[in-house]
């Protein structure tokens, strides 16, 4: 369920998005150099979103260098460099993956996750140390949202609950030292990781409702069948949906404001006011199919 | 030590009246109370506010533009405070009546007939003490208008807006009269329509084309055939 923060891009401009860019190739190398090559692959937007609000935070400009990697040999690309954001970020990026892989391999015995949990289970130890608290808070979150589906749980509500908490854990970060600050963030998350849960929801309901897999708004809403009217139902429950998802970002962008960020802000404003609105848009109009692809 | 009054605002030292009131306009609807009502950073937000009244003040006695901000702001910056110009108490006195519904249960006209466990509400909710909020409205018997607006409240101030907003809409439809539950409901699709309508995501490119486009388009590709000496629509 994740990738789904991401700028709009056609609205970026061409110096910012090439210093976004060099927030993700910044955060995949950091993954990279402390977890081993494999674990790059984890890597998605919604960390790298993190990584350059905890740093904008900073007032110190971001700063990086043309260099080339392994993942685009060819043309040497700015990157920022590294700092104790891009170390955190990629641990909890870690962490989450690891938490991710080994659901989906518990959920449906996918083949490819049980192989990628046992590739990250060194990474994830390593990340573990560093962060035992952190990692005790998401696991019960974690442990508390497996058992609202396991229980069918018919309110979206409850059931987004757990993984916005888990967002919540992660954007308070330790090494904002304003309380006031970390506060803000967490409400930010919490909206942000609430959003992210609806609208994954939303986008998987036909997969859902075909596999007979659980998904909130199939049990909030009453959908009975496997597949067929789905689309109208679909249609039915649009308004509600929307209500809900921009209201959580509405909220999240009033968290966003009080941090009166001014670093990167073109990045930043450009993802909370245009590119998560442009994106719930796109998923509740397109019936989700295109989107399936892009999101893990 | 005190914030630079420019930095506040957001705006360069010298700059003009309408620059400094421009700036404070922009400001003050983006942190204005209604919309962080049943936000948990609300007291932030008033924070944010009262530093932005403050710097509005102090600009505007101190002649805005050509005053120079290091020569004795600590001194004068008492007294501007002392007496606050009109405009800035115009907010201030909304920004009362939005905060009316958070310290609510002081203005008592409004709540006459509430009962007790009413009362411990709200408190409750106000002081972000959700999980004993939640206590009281689970022992309380009547399930009336005022209930399912208070559960509404609770909601909200978790984060769970599809309950919050069923809630609040619950009670507009049992009292419609009730003016505070009306403005509550209104409030919540203000903030989503604030949201949807803002800054650039507007129009743009997003939007696909439609009639009017497409005879513009034709429009410019005639005048272009007739630059060229050709003609793409015989008629015009």
């Amino acid at each position: 369920m994740f990738g789904y923060v991401e700028p709009d891009k056609p609205e970026l401009k061409i110096r910012e998005f090439d210093v976004f860019r060099g927030y993700y190739c910044s955060l995949c190398k950091s993954i990279g150099k402390r977890y081993g090559q494999v674990s790059r692959l984890s890597l998605n937007y919604d960390l790298t979103f993190l990584y350059i609000l905890l740093d904008s935070l900073s007032t110190i400009p971001a700063s990086g260098r043309m260099q080339r990697c392994m993942v685009h040999p060819l043309k040497k690309r700015f990157i920022v460099s590294s700092n104790i954001f891009a170390e955190y970020t990629s641990d909890m990026n870690i962490i989450l993956m690891y938490y991710n892989l080994i659901d989906r391999w518990k959920d449906d015995k996918n083949i490819l996750a049980g192989t990628g949990a046992l590739a990250m289970k060194r990474a994830y130890k390593k990340a573990k140390k560093r962060y035992p608290e952190k990692c005790e808070a998401i696991e019960s979150h974690l442990k508390h949202l497996t058992e609202l589906e396991k229980n069918n749980c018919d309110s979206i509500d409850e059931a987004a609950e757990p993984f916005a908490s888990v967002m919540r854990e992660l954007f308070e970060c330790g090494y904002i030292k304003d309380e006031n600050e970390r506060k803000t963030l967490g409400w930010l998350g919490y909206n942000l990781g609430r959003w992210i849960y609806i609208i994954d929801a939303y986008d998987d309901l036909e997969k859902d409702a075909g596999q007979k897999a659980y998904n909130p708004l199939i049990s909030q809403y009453g959908y009975k069948g496997n597949g067929d009217g789905i689309g109208d139902f679909r249609e039915s429950i649009k308004e509600k949906v929307n209500f809900t998802l921009t209201y959580s970002l509405s909220e999240a962008e009033k968290a966003y404001s009080l941090l009166g960020i001014e670093k990167n802000k073109g990045i930043l404003d450009n993802i909370l006011y245009s590119g998560l609105i442009a994106r719930t848009d796109r998923v509740l109009r397109e019936r989700g199919r295109e989107n399936e692809k892009e999101s893990v | 030590m005190k914030k630079n009054p420019y930095k506040v605002l957001g705006i360069k030292e010298g700059a003009s009246y309408d620059e400094i009131k421009r700036a404070y306009r922009e400001l003050a609807k983006k942190y204005h109370p209604d919309r962080y009502r049943n936000n948990p950073l609300a007291d932030l937000a008033e924070e944010k506010m009262r530093e932005i009244n403050e710097a509005y003040d102090f600009l505007m006695k101190n002649a805005g533009g050509s005053y120079q901000y290091q020569t004795g702001y600590e001194q004068s910056y008492e007294n501007s405070n002392a007496s606050q110009s009109s405009h800035s108490q115009q907010y201030q006195s909304q920004q009362q009546t939005g905060s009316q519904y958070q310290s609510g249960y002081n203005t008592r006209y409004q709540y006459e007939d509430e009962t007790e466990l009413e009362r411990k509400v709200r408190m409750f909710i106000n002081s972000g003490n959700l999980n004993e909020a939640q206590r009281i409205l689970d022992r309380m018997q009547a399930r009336n208008a005022a209930w399912y607006y208070l559960q509404g409240l609770v909601f909200l101030r978790r984060g769970w807006y599809d309950r919050g907003y069923t809630n609040i809409q619950k009670a507009v439809n049992m009292d419609p009269t009730n003016f505070e539950y009306r403005n509550a409901l209104n409030n919540l699709n203000q903030q989503y329509t604030g949201y949807r309508q803002n800054y650039y995501y507007r129009n743009s490119y997003h939007n696909n084309p439609d009639m009017c486009n497409l005879c513009m388009n034709l429009w410019c590709a005639d005048t272009l055939c007739e630059c060229m000496g050709g003609d793409l629509i015989r008629c015009c």
